[in-house]
């Protein structure tokens, strides 16, 4: 396995006696771009901030290049962009000035022409307030502020957040312009599928502070499966399949959410329930991670370790 | 590079505040110039152009003390002021994040923002002060000469804005409820003020100002490096 760049081990947070974070096991390896992804309030921004050492965990802990999270030193953070839910730049500076403010911190690594292309591939100026500038613009600054350097690891709190389709595709453009330098990892928090699937080659879903699934995005897929399934008779009361996530009933006919289970598994259910025909039916990232993380019916949570 | 790029943007974040600092002691003291025969102290010694003053006015008073009022009261506004600017904005802003996420240590971005508060008192109200104190003490400038205390009054004056500035900052810092601990920053910083308010021994009033910094400083630095953002 190649080296393994952020790793957090049971890092758990507790806000008063609300818990955000539970116990949660990751590793990231080195030039994987993860998406991560979770509901609103699933604690995604919470377990970024502890990564980066801005919260401290109330258990666990997590490493950054073998450094812990609450120990990380200058040179570091130098090898670390962080950019924050919202894109929140100091209002007063101009792209000008932050481009200086910004490149003090990284005097070896910072590359003017990359951010200069930026900029311009963005359409914007460099004498144009931060405070002037719509949340879009603010995303592609702060996007530029952050790839200049060149950092190993970026991390994105929910980056498109807020963003029009236009500059969301341009913003994605910009990541992908870091993710063809070699050996980069990126992780980053989005609640838009599709864009974790343009991008993602990796991902970790976390529902209600628990991580529910760590895998190649391939394996995510391939693992969550509807199934449609009809029956001659009365549907049984009892659906006893490997894996189920959720089933809903109709008269002749029920539908499964199934996660893990091989075909062989589901003909082998089928027979045994005398159904008549099943169906597999293609679902696309959006609807999987709507099912694999809905709360209604589901009576199991499935821990990544039965999908890795 | 790096520490000259943040001292650049906490004092440049603090400039507003020097220039109202600066311009407001200097508009008092126009005033002061303008209507001093008519002040309180004007009535108290007969001031008039050519009035005796007695003996025991000299060394204690000069007109110059009321300056020293309204030097307090700029020098509390500018620190409760400078205390939201750096330590409160960011989190109303969130920019807190982009701040600390930085190739240098949380100690020394806190230690810059003290450098830049301490350089936005001394540029606003220390250096006007001495102006000041220099140009009543020149020859024909007051009809009571400024003596050195009224001068060394006016620093224990700026320094409680100091202290008022650590107390705005620790009560910033503190994630507890108003009604907890949150407050005892600002409460520390207004007990000092009221100790040296009713003190007349300078050198009191000068211990009670060390005590409050240091007390409060160890706080913020406290606060400042365990602190969540």
């Amino acid at each position: 396995m190649s080296e393994v760049v952020l790793e957090t081990e049971g890092l758990t947070k507790y806000y008063a006696n609300t818990l955000a974070v539970d116990h949660l096991d990751l590793k990231i390896p080195r030039g994987c771009i993860c998406g991560f992804l979770g509901r609103n309030g699933a604690g995604k921004t919470t377990a970024i901030k502890m990564m980066l050492g801005l919260l401290n965990p109330t258990a666990g802990r997590a490493r950054i290049f073998g450094c812990d999270s609450q120990e990380l030193t200058p040179a570091i953070c130098q090898r670390v962009g962080y950019v924050t839910e919202g894109h929140r730049l100091y209002r007063w500076m101009s792209v000008d000035r932050l481009e200086k403010f910004q490149k003090a911190f990284f005097p070896k690594q910072w590359d003017d022409k990359f951010f200069a292309e930026m900029i311009e591939y963005f359409g914007l100026s460099k004498k144009q307030k931060v405070k002037h500038l719509s949340i879009g613009q603010r995303a592609q600054v702060s996007l530029a502020l952050t790839l200049a350097p060149n950092p190993e690891l970026l991390i994105m709190d929910d980056p498109t957040q807020g963003l029009d389709a236009a500059i969301r595709r341009q913003f994605l453009e910009g990541m992908i312009q870091l993710i063809m330098r070699q050996g980069r990892t990126v992780l980053f928090s989005s609640h838009i599928l599709g864009d974790v699937e343009r991008v993602a080659d990796r991902i970790a879903v976390i529902d209600r502070g628990v991580l529910r699934a760590s895998c190649s995005l391939e394996q995510f897929q391939k693992a969550v499966k509807k199934v449609r399934v009809s029956f001659t008779r009365e549907v049984p009361t009892e659906i006893d399949i490997e894996g189920l996530l959720h089933c809903r009933k109709g008269d002749k006919e029920i539908e499964l959410v199934l996660v893990g289970t091989d075909e062989k598994k589901i003909a082998e259910w089928t027979n045994r329930s005398k159904a008549q025909n099943y169906e597999i039916v293609g679902m696309n990232l959006e609807d999987q991670f709507i099912e694999f993380t809905a709360s209604a019916n589901h009576k199991h949570l499935f821990r990544w370790e039965q999908i890795k | 590079m790096r520490f000259i790029a943040l001292f650049r943007k906490e004092f440049r974040e603090c400039l507003p505040w020097l220039l109202l600092a600066g311009v407001g002691l200097l508009l008092i003291f126009g005033l002061f110039l303008q209507f001093r025969e008519r002040s309180i102290y004007g009535y108290i010694f007969n001031l008039r152009p050519g009035s005796a003053i007695e003996s025991y006015q000299l060394g204690r008073y000069s007109e110059l003390s009321s300056i020293g009022i309204w030097l307090c009261v700029i020098s509390i506004g500018l620190g409760l002021a400078l205390g939201i600017r750096q330590f409160w904005y960011g989190f109303f802003t969130k920019t807190w994040g982009f701040e600390i996420h930085r190739s240098v240590s949380r100690g020394s971005i806190l230690w810059v923002k003290i450098l830049a508060s301490m350089t936005t008192f001394v540029m606003s109200l220390g250096i006007i002060w001495t102006f000041i104190f220099l140009y009543c003490s020149r020859p024909g400038g007051l009809l009571i000469v400024p003596t050195l205390r009224i001068y060394i009054e006016g620093w224990i004056y700026i320094a409680l804005g100091f202290v008022i500035y650590l107390g705005t900052a620790l009560s910033g810092l503190t994630e507890a409820r108003w009604y907890t601990t949150k407050i005892f920053g600002i409460a520390f910083a207004g007990l000092v003020l009221l100790a040296i308010t009713f003190q007349w021994q300078i050198f009191h009033a000068f211990l009670f100002v060390t005590i409050g910094i240091v007390i409060l400083l160890s706080q913020v630095i406290y606060k400042f490096l365990c602190r969540e953002f």
